[in-house]
């Protein structure tokens, strides 16, 4: 670029142009070529030159179209009325806009923006004012621009601050179009909507600090909002910018946001100035004018954004990229602003002035912390290339650099401009949750060992610090204790579904199984005990027993087998058993009666019937006498228990091979026990096994009265009595109820014959089904 | 200490040169720029020292995210201490060179090593240093 060869003479620019153009394309989105050609190419402060002679004509009404640059004319009027000259210019700016712009066919895409700077130049009486007074100058260098500036100085009585930022603005805006294309994105708005538009709104600005975020918002721009906020800010009325007027897509979209996920604090708004360091361009321009009330050098970063201002431009083009060390770079940063800082706040124009010697030389005339210079003119273009949030930290370590220099002057360690990448916040935030792990609410529980520990360093500490007087202790880390709470989960539970709705989480594990417990009372679980106790004696009982049978019941067996001399061993041993068994029917209290109940009990389980069974063969035969009594006692208890299994009937061929063995006044008992109590017969009859019984026993009486003439059986009446309260029984009851015998012995109706007349007899033939045959 | 007194914390390492040792056996040296609560590291400038015998060689790495758990151990760097070392620093390629040496000779001598415990019979099961299945 021209300007850059001008501005500075050792660039060699032209065969770098395009290269550089094109590293800046890959990069830069938000420029879409607006410029094009145009911007590079034109000159626009021919056309500026051309535009103010237009607004003079009309102002003095002498027509001089031709005689444009070299003028006496201009320095009078850009320094007698800089006020009047933007409203001049104001107003014939939209006249004069547009011819300037269909005379710029040459200009092409850059048209637009050249007529926006061109509007804002001007406008701006300071700008103006600059402009005019450069008007003459044919090639701009920044030494014709130093030069001018001293004359300039004396005109701006009005506005000296403005003279002084005319200066910058000056240059800015001499580079400001041509650098555009290889600038960065942002450049586009740098240049064309003058100071400030890009970026964030001044006031807004005031309250941050570096943020990536409002970087990103720096680079991409919004340039309708800073115009108003330029408003609001108070400025001068008089400069009434129009607003700029673009034509690229991004303007309007919402900016990029590009905050890096994860960062856990949420950063606080950076400053307005560290910001301004992202753009290099016009908008750190905005600085010095947005302190132009205040002192020009309010804080050291000024310095840093006007040599960010020098740097950018100048050392964009004319080096050949090279990829200095992130350290490198930052040193020479650091040594431009330690140069500037120990140039110290001087006159606004200073560094300005300062721009190009310092540039030009690096070491600073009055450097003397510089440290090593910069190897090479400062490259500032491969920084543009970072990443703006990189940027920023760049600078943003450069500041503080610069801070902490003045405040350690024995800090040896060289300057590291990446420190605090970490932010106080992010620092907090860290040990907060390192705090947080040290939560318990029971230290000595959770962290005995530290906690002995610190006590014992503290009592020595104690002992160490003898003096009563100073008390100074340890910082003693507080770890904060939290209350113990009960955290019990009620599981929701909605009325009349099944089961209750469960939620899970960290606090509350789910339940697998939801059980619940179910207490019995003490009385029934007594009651159910008992019951169980009691079927458990008897099957115990009941095992003892059998085993006892089965033992004499193969005695025959092993008696065969075993050799002479053990027989009467096994013999005796026979004998025993025998006596156990039968000794284990009696009854605890009548050491020779068969218990009742325990032969009930034994037959109330299943088992125990069998046992029963099998065991009468081998009982004596008194002993047998009675368990058939206890039968025939208790029959119908015996049939309620027996009606599950139906067992009783395995009881019958023991039990009639007793009955047979009676004797007669037994047989009568026996007879009468079965007729027992009132209606036992009848429950008898009922029962299969109780009518065979019965049968058995009438059967017997028969034979024993068929066989022997002179039985006892007929000595009492018992025998006959009990025979016909059966027959009546037997008339009487239903032939339904009445259960079919397992046999019927033939002689019954022999028996029945002798008590009962021929028609009952028929009768009682008819519902036993006794044939006649039979007999 | 500032932060949390009495216990130990990285917070004040941050921004100081360290050497850090982690678990697959790399040395790194950087600059400590951020931590978080699982102590992963954030370094700057970082450079991997490969030791081989008394030489030793630099790889610039640049930024490095180290996770927390693949650290032995963290120490820091004096700079200012006068570094009086009998380690002789070489290029790259040559360190990286004798690493391989290195290797190849271990690879060696341990086959040779598995080769006579094999003929007697007996086997030792190579020790997994890395939690890697």
């Amino acid at each position: 670029m021209f300007r850059f060869q001008s501005l500075d003479d050792d660039c060699t620019l032209e065969e770098e142009d395009d290269g550089l153009v094109e590293e800046e394309d890959e990069i830069d989105q938000f420029n879409d070529d607006t410029f094009g050609a145009g911007a590079i190419d034109d000159d626009w402060q021919e056309e500026h030159k051309r535009l103010a002679e237009l607004d003079e004509r009309d102002e003095h009404g002498a027509a001089q179209p031709e005689e444009a640059e070299p003028g006496g004319a201009e320095p009078p009027p850009s320094s007698a009325d800089p006020p009047s000259l933007p409203s001049s210019l104001g107003f014939s700016s939209s006249s004069a806009d547009l011819p300037p712009r269909d005379a710029d066919e040459r200009a092409g895409g850059g048209e637009l923006a050249e007529s926006v700077a061109r509007l804002i130049l001007e406008a701006d009486p300071a700008i103006a004012g600059v402009g005019a007074a450069e008007k003459p100058r044919p090639s701009p260098s920044l030494h014709g621009l130093q030069q001018p500036r001293p004359p300039q100085k004396p005109p701006g009585v009005t506005a000296p601050p403005a003279a002084s930022m005319l200066s910058y603005q000056q240059q800015l805006l001499l580079r400001g179009p041509a650098p555009t294309p290889q600038m960065n994105s942002h450049s586009i708005w740098d240049s064309s909507l003058g100071f400030g538009p890009v970026g964030v709104p001044p006031a807004l600005a005031a309250h941050m600090e570096d943020s990536p975020l409002m970087s990103i918002i720096k680079e991409v721009g919004l340039p309708k909002r800073p115009l108003q906020g330029r408003t609001e800010e108070g400025w001068d009325l008089s400069e009434r910018v129009p607003p700029p007027r673009s034509s690229s897509p991004v303007i309007g979209s919402p900016p990029v946001r590009a905050v890096p996920i994860g960062t856990p604090p949420k950063q606080p708004m950076s400053h307005a100035l560290n910001h301004q360091i992202h753009h290099p361009t016009a908008v750190h321009v905005r600085a010095p004018l947005q302190h132009r009330y205040p002192p020009p050098f309010p804080e050291r970063l000024s310095p840093n954004t006007l040599l960010n201002i020098a740097n950018s431009p100048l050392c964009r083009g004319p080096f050949p990229p090279r990829v200095l060390s992130q350290i490198q770079r930052a040193q020479l940063l650091n040594s431009q602003v330690a140069g500037f800082h120990r140039g110290g706040p001087g006159p606004p124009l200073l560094p300005g002035g300062g721009f190009r010697p310092f540039f030009g030389g690096p070491p600073p005339p009055h450097g003397h912390r510089m440290g090593p210079p910069p190897p090479i003119p400062p490259i500032r273009h491969n920084t543009t290339h970072l990443h703006p949030q990189h940027r920023r930290l760049l600078t943003q370590r450069l500041q503080s650099r610069g801070g902490d220099r003045g405040r350690t002057a024995g800090d040896r360690r060289p300057r590291d401009p990446y420190s605090n990448l970490m932010s106080q916040k992010e620092k907090e935030w860290v040990t907060k949750i390192q705090m947080m792990q040290l939560q318990s609410t029971d230290p000595y529980l959770d962290d005995y060992y530290y906690q002995n520990y610190y006590e014992k360093m503290e009592k020595r500490q104690e002992k160490e610090q003898d003096s009563s007087s100073r008390k100074e202790h340890a910082t003693k880390l507080i770890t904060p204790q939290v209350a113990k709470v009960e955290h019990t989960y009620r599981p929701v539970q909605f009325a009349g579904s099944l089961g209750k709705l469960t939620v899970s989480s960290v606090n509350n594990p789910r339940k697998m199984i939801d059980a619940v417990v179910t207490s019995r009372s003490d009385d029934e679980e007594k009651r159910e005990k008992q019951v169980w106790n009691k079927r458990r004696q008897i099957l115990y009982t009941v095992e003892k027993m059998f085993s006892l049978l089965l033992e004499v019941q193969d005695f025959e067996k092993r008696f065969v087998q075993t050799p002479e001399e053990e027989r009467s061993a096994l013999l005796e041993q026979h004998k025993t058993n025998t006596e156990q068994l039968s000794a284990a029917l009696r009854d605890k209290d009548w050491e020779h009666r068969v218990s009742d109940d325990l032969c009930v009990m034994i037959m109330s389980v299943r088992k125990g019937k069998r046992l029963m069974g099998r065991l009468l063969p081998f009982l004596p035969a008194p002993q047998a006498a009675a368990v058939v009594m206890a039968i025939a006692r208790n029959l119908p208890v015996l049939a309620k228990k027996d009606k599950q299994d139906q067992v009783l009937c395995c009881l019958l061929d023991p039990v009639s091979a007793v009955v047979q063995s009676l004797a007669s006044s037994a047989l009568t008992d026996l007879l009468q026990e079965l007729q027992g109590s009132e209606g036992q017969l009848t429950t008898v009859l009922q029962n299969k096994f109780g009518v065979t019984l019965l049968y058995l026993i009438l059967s017997e009486g028969e034979r024993m009265q068929s066989s022997d003439p002179v039985c006892q059986l007929m000595d009492d009446n018992r025998w006959t009595e009990l025979v016909f309260s059966v027959m009546r029984e037997l008339l009487s009851v239903s032939s339904s109820s009445l259960s079919p015998p397992l046999f019927t012995p033939p002689n019954l109706l022999s028996l029945f014959s002798r008590y009962v007349d021929r028609q009952r007899l028929e009768l009682l033939q008819d519902k036993l089904q006794i044939s006649a045959s039979s007999r | 200490m500032n932060y949390v007194p009495g216990t130990a914390s990285l917070i004040d390492d941050i921004d100081k040169k360290h050497l850090v040792l982690l678990r697959d056996g790399r040395t790194l040296i950087g600059y400590l720029r951020s931590i978080d609560q699982f102590a992963n590291l954030v370094f700057h400038q970082t450079v991997e020292r490969i030791h081989v015998g008394k030489k030793f060689g630099d790889i610039p790495r640049g930024i490095f995210i180290v996770r927390g758990e693949n650290v032995v151990l963290l120490g820091e760097i004096d700079l200012d201490k006068p570094c009086d070392t009998v380690l002789q620093q070489v290029s790259i390629e040559e360190i990286l060179e004798e690493q391989r040496l290195q290797q190849q000779a271990k690879q060696e001598t341990e086959k040779v090593k598995m080769q006579a415990l094999k003929d007697r019979g007996l086997s030792i099961p190579k020790a997994d240093n890395l939690d890697e299945y």
